[in-house]
């Protein structure tokens, strides 16, 4: 009778003693990706773990107190500028401490930037939904800045990818989002007016449709050789 | 082949990083030297499809790296070890080996014995379960070299690999790198001339952005003898007298 390799055996015994057995968030994310790689870069976005959770939440629900007393929208002003800032802290150098290495690996570096967005707009989408409701603001109110907060997100997103940088992103969409408002305030005398006045509903499209247009070009594949 | 370049150039900006470099490559240890600034880190950062050359041509494992589907091909059976390896300091051993083992595709059932692989061959199998912010410089070292080797790859580049490690474990890690040379094609970017000497079956040297100098560590030793170049070794007189005679 052959030995044993030994070797193999406890290689075998590491893997089930050291193995991580994914929870059911990570499961059903790599079941919705088709990709446990995927998955887990998903579950591993700086803006989706939990003290940046809890801070968000916390932020707006003192804007939704801050509106039940006041009568002002704060949410809805404060929304997208916090799920702005989120969308340029999910993805990117001096965000991901191992990014040079991403950047070699198989899974697309692309694809992990659009999932990774796409899943801090839509928790930041909902939870804003959530707190501009509690806040008893009229319907117009209570969802007219989602298309504000697509708008500013994508000029964050497109700032973040062409300067490399999550501050600038960030930066550069808190600013751009704070001009908006004061700019409402003084054309109209109402701070809400920038979300709910159905005449910004196209510009704001527009810069979203263009700045994804940007940010797609940023990321696209660059030439490997050439002749 | 696995590594085909011809005419490769890089530039940032003003700066010509790699300045038209020619090189082939098949199974075995290629050792890449040249002082600090003369442009390995950039040819291995191309070689990694990090980067994108900014002319030339470069085939990897008989693919073009330029299109979509060649480059995911590549990168499932490459491996990289990056000359600043950031890590996550909440993650164990375990979870970043597994980490970048999924991103490279791994098939999910293969990668927790493949995980458990790695970590054994770069003997940190007593530090599986431990965070990575607990680890000394050469332990964390050697977490960069068990990802680059999980996939089992086929090209595997090593930047500085054996920075911040411990005689002992270079002596192991040169016999890990013969063992991986045997089937694949390993660069090795150093600066340490011991390292190529010991573990390389090539080398290539290069200054200022080009290969100077390019064959075997017995050639390269050969052209110190009879010369005054400096060096405490046979190849590091070897080494300088190629770089004295490319920069004359």
């Amino acid at each position: 009778m052959s030995e044993p390799d030994l070797g193999k055996v406890w290689i075998g015994v590491a893997a089930e003693v050291w193995r991580r057995r994914p929870g059911a968030l990570e499961r059903l994310a790599s079941r919705l990706l088709r990709s446990p790689g995927l998955a887990r870069a998903l579950l591993t976005t700086p803006s989706l773990l939990l003290p940046w959770l809890i801070a968000s939440i916390v932020v707006l629900g003192a804007g939704a107190a801050a509106t039940l007393g006041t009568g002002q929208p704060l949410v809805a002003l404060v929304a997208p500028a916090l799920a702005a800032a989120a969308i340029a802290y999910a993805y990117g150098p001096g965000i991901d401490p191992a990014w040079e290495l991403s950047c070699s690996m198989a899974v697309s570096d692309r694809m992990v930037l659009l999932v990774r967005a796409l899943a801090v707009f839509a928790v930041n989408a909902a939870f804003g939904l959530v707190a501009s409701a509690a806040s008893g603001t009229a319907a117009a109110v209570t969802f007219g800045w989602l298309i504000p907060m697509t708008a500013v997100c994508a000029f964050t997103l497109a700032t973040a990818t062409v300067a490399r940088s999550a501050a600038a992103g960030a930066a550069a969409g808190l600013a751009a989002w704070m001009i908006t408002v004061l700019s409402g305030r003084v054309a109209s005398g109402q701070f809400a007016a920038v979300v709910t006045r159905a005449v910004l509903v196209l510009p704001y499209l527009a810069i979203a449709v263009t700045c994804t247009a940007v940010t797609v070009y940023a990321t696209r594949i660059p030439r490997g050789t050439s002749g | 082949m696995n590594v085909e370049i011809t005419g490769l150039t890089r530039r940032f900006g003003r700066n010509q990083a790699v300045a038209g470099v020619d090189l082939r490559a098949g199974p075995g240890v290629f050792g890449l030297l040249g002082p600090n600034g003369a442009g390995k880190t950039s040819l291995l950062r191309m070689m990694a499809t990090v980067i994108p050359p900014s002319s030339g041509r470069m085939l990897l494992l008989g693919r073009d790296p330029g299109s979509y589907e060649p480059r995911r091909e590549i990168r499932q059976r490459l491996g990289y070890l990056p000359q600043s390896l950031g890590y996550y300091p909440g993650f164990t051993v375990v979870e970043f080996v597994e980490y970048f083992a999924l991103l490279k595709d791994m098939p999910a059932r293969q990668v927790p014995k493949a995980v458990a692989a790695a970590v054994e061959r770069v003997d940190l199998g007593a530090k599986a379960k431990a965070k990575l912010r607990t680890l000394s410089g050469g332990m964390l070292r050697r977490v960069g070299i068990a990802q680059a080797i999980v996939n089992n790859p086929e090209l595997l580049l090593l930047d500085e690999p054996t920075a911040g490690l411990d005689p002992e474990q270079r002596v192991q890690f040169r016999a890990l790198l013969r063992d991986v040379g045997q089937n694949a094609t390993v660069v090795v970017s150093t600066h340490l001339v011991e390292d190529v000497g010991a573990a390389c079956t090539a080398v290539a040297l290069m200054d200022a952005g080009k290969i100077v100098f390019q064959g075997t560590p017995a050639e390269l030793t050969a052209r110190g003898e009879g010369t005054t170049a400096a060096g405490d070794a046979p190849l590091e007189r070897g080494y300088t007298a190629v770089l004295a005679q490319a920069r004359s």
